[in-house]
């Protein structure tokens, strides 16, 4: 049978963008080690509204890791403790009966509180509005197999696409940068013939308008890695430097 | 259910042969002068793989657009969690494919139940698809020498399908979302995110705006525009469970349906047979594994119901592979409704596994035996870690269990050639639509007819619409159209706050689900769907006395959001049961247990159900109407898989 | 300004250019500091003479030191400020902080050495001030310091040394600010790779441990000359 469990819960609590918000401690003893920890927020929820509180507000969508919609600073860590995992997809036997979770929500400038753990991460997709893209529009598009691709390339290009723009990385970034978010998008189109073709432009635009977001500068420290659900690289950091100074010196 | 009526579905379909349908229609329509393009407003209703890439499109053709989407942010539309891949009929393997091939296994995959000339025209656009995304920057998985991989993808028999691992779905999606960035950059979209659409607002005879609550601050909008495209995706969540995201909703293509759009085929429902199984009553949703797993893994139950030892304890002969027993030629590779129905069965006469007893066995152990692990590995590594992930066994070691859950519906917004609803002005495109997967979708197809639409078939029928269509400028967002529509979606929301009673919208969204689960699900009976419909007209009256919608509607608030979603797939769940109940076959994605053959397959009626039906709303109740469909070029077999 | 000089002016104090400025100048401070203890371990050689004509040489460079004294000030204090304009922004782009917050280990190269950098930076740059009065413009030839190299008189460094490091304060501080700068160095080498964009998922697992290696070797190197004065008789 499956492991009954109780959890204890302190959760940030905060009724809008301007109100103060406080740790507020909960109590569920139904959890199991089968449920996620989004089914346990869940849970804890129905509990509240049958006690005619308002219950926990937090974004979730897909629920299988790919969205991006949740994201939950759990027990201190962003999406919490198990490595190359979504919140939504990490399960309570992560935990131990009588556990207590800290659950809070993101915090950067940026990224300001809308209500209890859900923010507004509109600055990505204005990051990927400055120059996220390959300029074309639809049609006169030649054959896809019209430009061989090294499969390498591709592969690695893969690996920054995977980015679910879920923001951990600015979560856990000591200093909310957005360095891994706009990196993997820069890197990605950079390593496509396709999207090379602008590169330059691009990267110094998304970087700018990172910077005009108000995000930290990144110094280094890689946790956005260790968090990332998808495991992306800081290489695509190193990568995006490398793309900036060429379109400095190449003009 | 009111009597029959004809006369008001002209799907306008052009003339002439199949294959010169398309061009044709393009060679003919009508066009709006770039100069004026600018002059039209467009809105366009969710960000998925249909709203974003028509978004993308139509303003880059030069309409003024506004795009709206319930998340936080276009990127993460559902389309997103699309796995597997995208069919095309390009043919890059020389294996025998051909756009005839790539229809017909639709038409066919559809257990005949779509229309031939929509069909065609999206396999014929199928291979545009491709060349955009790979354009766009979309890593389709590729070949040593540099070209893209194809694979072989839900018992085809040619490799038509491209893919990105196992993440095909969010690479399109991104692509398309790119696109839309560079036009939002570009001026030409307005992107308002956290909006969900509450009401169409139709005045003079067209579709000229819509209300939309903004879910953060509560507040209620009027747009107006020239045209909506409805773009919201499909209705699985009816269920509760199922592998949609938990926002997937029905709510706006309801509101349209009420105000004159006709809803077709809502019985049309796909389950998909390997699906990680429910673990308890906490269950918010359903995670779906790639079909493929059914290549090399195993389906069986144990022979003796009370046996309790542990899988791999089981000797062969006290295992049942049942798909193998009683489908010999396909065995484990049966289509998906007939993998799905088996295994209720199984699960249903008590042999099922696991605490809840709903599950099967997928057993890989034999595969690993014969090939390594390694190989195995390589070919399912990411899926066998998922499933680890989820359910905290290791399926290298135990069989998994898998059980069949609601993946896509086939059902939606009746459409016409040009995908324009019954309501003029109102478009639809994508899953919303009813239009090209028949009665049944064949796997790598859903992204495919969501592209086609957005890039390649709207821009072409909206600018016949706009120049066609006689559309008064002076349409204002204090027209009493708008200002009843915004009144009654008010009312909706301050009905929902003011009931208070005692159950959560989570509770009615559970029992719901479990009356369209057994009765409208994998395999449905008269008496049952008479029974689903009478439950579901007490819950919707018990919803409406005891719903419990805490906070306020003037911040977020998501349990209100949900509540009004469940109060639509209620009424949706009453639509569904009537036109499953009309539908006095067995065809793709709905089974009628009085309609079978001897051996227990699918019995359709071509004679008499070889239609679409569309339901109208009334106030006294759904009335049909009925889109014929003639098989001028292909001629319906039966599917057999013995 | 013409505009290529304003985009260049713009690209410098980007998020990129200012972690690139960050990267070339750390690197440009890891050879200096290199040299320099490559430089004092001459003192542990026999008698005085190897010590103090390692440091005439330097001295009688006679302009080039100027120019290289100039430039390695212009880099140690565009370090210093762009590192403090981190610091500051880090804390405006997040005003409120976690109750809780915690490594998840694994890729990350979060650690005290990184979480750090501000402190260590700030103590080794105050400690430079007190370092350049006490050596750079402490006691000289006017003030008795003479030693006679090749029958030319020199600035008896190796003296000033020696008595410095007699006093426990000098020896035992010293110390604790070179283990400082190790540790600076130990995050800063790879951070300055990075930063460059000179790694790739390839090069980093080499790249990051030689931080360590550098810093410790750094901080070792620095710390032998001091405990040796110390602890030699008399």
């Amino acid at each position: 049978m499956a492991k009954q469990m109780t959890i204890h819960l302190r959760v940030w609590r905060q009724a809008g963008p301007e109100a103060p918000g406080r740790l507020v401690d909960y109590t569920v003893t139904e959890a199991n080690e089968h449920m996620s920890f989004l089914e346990l927020l869940d849970v804890l929820n129905e509990q509240l509204i049958g006690k005619g509180q308002d219950p926990v507000e937090f974004d979730s969508d897909c629920r299988e890791g790919i969205c991006g919609s949740c994201g939950l600073m759990v027990g201190g860590i962003a999406h919490g403790p198990q490595r190359r995992t979504a919140v939504c997809q990490l399960h309570m036997r992560s935990f131990k009966d009588g556990d207590t979770i800290t659950v809070e929500p993101w915090r950067a400038r940026a990224f300001p509180i809308i209500r209890d753990l859900v923010v507004d991460r509109s600055a990505f997709d204005r990051i990927i509005v400055a120059g996220g893209y390959v300029s074309v529009t639809t049609g006169g598009a030649p054959d896809a197999n019209a430009l061989p691709i090294r499969k390498h390339e591709a592969d690695e290009a893969m690996d920054y696409a995977a980015c679910i723009g879920c923001g951990a990385c600015v979560a856990a970034c000591p200093n909310g940068s957005a360095s891994l978010f706009t990196a993997a998008k820069i890197a990605h189109l950079e390593l496509l013939p396709q999207g090379r073709v602008e590169s330059e432009r691009r990267t110094m635009a998304m970087v700018d308008q990172m910077a005009a977001e108000g995000f930290g500068d990144c110094s280094n420290h890689a946790e956005c890695e260790a968090v990332c659900p998808k495991g992306i690289s800081v290489a695509g950091i190193a990568r995006m430097r490398r793309a900036y100074m060429k379109g400095v010196f190449a003009g | 259910m009111q009597t029959v009526s004809n006369g008001r579905l002209d799907a306008k379909v052009p003339a002439g042969r199949l294959q010169d349908k398309w061009d044709a229609y393009k060679g003919v329509v009508r066009l709006v002068s770039p100069a004026n393009k600018r002059k039209y407003t467009i809105l366009v209703v969710g960000t998925g793989l249909a709203g974003a890439s028509a978004a993308a499109t139509l303003a880059a053709l030069g309409y003024n657009i506004k795009s709206f989407c319930i998340q936080d942010s276009a990127r993460r539309a559902h389309s997103i969690a699309a796995q597997g891949g995208i069919n095309a009929a390009k043919n890059y393997p020389n294996d025998g494919d051909s756009i005839w091939r790539l229809f017909y296994d639709t038409i066919k995959g559809g257990d005949y139940r779509a229309r031939e000339a929509n069909v065609y025209r999206l396999a014929q656009v199928s291979s545009n698809i491709i060349d955009q995304a790979v354009a766009q920057g979309v890593p389709f998985a590729r070949e040593y020498g540099g070209m893209l991989d194809n694979r072989s993808f839900g018992g085809a028999q040619v490799s038509r399908t491209f893919y990105a691992r196992g993440q095909t779905g969010q690479q399109l999606l991104l692509g398309a979302y790119q696109a839309l960035s560079q036009q939002i950059a570009a001026g030409r979209v307005s992107m308002l995110p956290r909006r969900e659409m509450l009401d169409l607002v139709v005045t003079g005879g067209c579709a000229r705006g819509i209300i939309t609550r903004d879910l953060v601050t509560g507040e209620m909008e009027r747009h107006v525009g020239d045209a909506v495209l409805l773009c919201t995706g499909g209705y699985g969540n009816a269920y509760y469970l199922s592998t949609n995201a938990k926002n997937s909703n029905v709510t706006a293509a309801w509101r349209c349906y009420k105000r004159g759009a006709f809803f077709a085929n809502p019985c049309y429902t796909q389950i998909h047979p390997t699906c990680i199984p429910v673990s308890g009553s906490y269950q918010s949703k359903l995670t779906l594994m790639s079909e493929s797993l059914r290549n090399d893994g195993r389906v069986w139950v144990p022979t003796d119901p009370a046996d309790q030892r542990a899988p791999e304890a089981i000797p062969e002969e006290d295992r049942d592979y049942y798909l193998e027993r009683r489908y010999p030629s396909f065995g484990n590779l049966v289509p998906r409704d007939v993998a799905s129905r088996a295994a209720k069965k199984e699960c249903d006469e008590g042999r099922g596994v696991g605490e809840t007893r709903l599950a099967v066995y997928l057993d890989f152990s034999e595969a690993m035996r014969r090939l390594g692990e390694q190989a195995i590995r390589e070919r399912y590594g990411n899926l066998f870690e998922m499933y680890e992930r989820i359910t905290g066994d290791n399926p290298y070691g135990t069989p998994m269990r898998i059980y069949p859950a609601v993946h896509y519906t086939m059902g939606g917004l009746w459409v016409d050639y040009e995908l324009q609803s019954t309501v003029p002005g109102l478009f639809v495109l994508g899953e919303a639509n009813f239009s090209d997967h028949g009665a049944n979708r064949l796997g790598a197809s859903a992204l495919m007819q969501g592209l086609a639409d957005g890039y390649f078939v709207i821009p072409y029928t909206m600018g016949a619409y706009i120049a066609g269509a006689d559309l008064p400028a002076d349409v204002s967002d204090d027209d009493p159209a708008f200002l009843e529509a915004e009144a009654d979606a008010r009312v909706r929301i301050d009905r929902l706050s003011t009931v208070q009673g005692d159950k959560t919208p989570t509770e009615f969204h559970r029992e719901l689900g479990a009356i369209l689960w057994n009765h409208v699900g994998m395999s449905r009976t008269r008496e049952g769907l008479q029974e689903a419909a009478r439950t579901i007209a007490n819950l919707k009256e018990e919803f409406w006395a005891r719903v419990r919608v805490p906070g306020t509607s003037d911040t977020l608030n998501k349990n209100l959001e949900f509540a009004g979603r469940v109060a639509d797939f209620m009424e949706l769940g009453e639509l569904m049961a009537c036109d499953a109940l009309r539908r006095e076959e067995s065809c793709g994605g709905h089974f009628r247990e009085e309609h079978q053959t001897l051996e227990g397959e699918a019995l359709r009626h071509d004679d008499e159900f070889a239609d679409v039906a569309a339901w109208e709303f009334t106030e006294n109740g759904p009335k049909m109407h009925l889109e014929k469909l003639s098989f001028e070029f292909v001629k319906p077999t039966t599917r057999s898989y013995k | 300004m013409t505009s290529s000089g304003s985009l260049l002016l713009k690209a410098l104090v980007s998020p990129v250019g200012r972690k690139v400025l960050t990267g070339i100048t750390g690197a440009g401070l890891v050879i200096f500091v290199i040299i320099h203890m490559a430089g004092n371990l001459t003192y542990l050689l026999p008698g005085s003479d190897p010590y103090n004509l390692y440091a005439h040489k330097l001295m009688s460079f006679g302009w080039g030191l100027y120019v290289l004294e100039i430039g390695l000030a212009t880099f140690f204090l565009l370090h210093a400020i762009i590192g403090v304009s981190i610091f500051v922004r880090k804390r405006r782009a997040r005003p409120k902080g976690y109750k809780l917050y915690k490594s998840a280990g694994g890729a990350s190269r979060m650690g005290l050495s990184s979480r750090s950098m501000i402190y260590t930076g700030i103590i080794l740059l105050v400690f430079l001030v007190f370092h350049l009065i006490s050596f750079k413009f402490g006691p000289d030839v006017g003030d008795g310091y003479v030693a006679i190299i090749k029958g030319e008189e020199v600035r008896d460094l190796h003296r000033l040394m020696t008595e410095k490091f007699k006093g426990p304060l000098y020896a035992f501080g010293y110390p604790v600010i070179m283990i400082l700068l190790g540790l600076h160095m130990r995050h800063g080498v790879w951070s300055a790779m990075q930063s460059l964009g000179l790694t790739n998922p390839r090069i980093t697992p080499i790249v990051y441990p030689l931080g360590l290696i550098m810093g410790a070797g750094v901080a070792v190197g620095f710390i032998v000359v001091p405990l040796t004065i110390y602890f030699t008789p008399v």
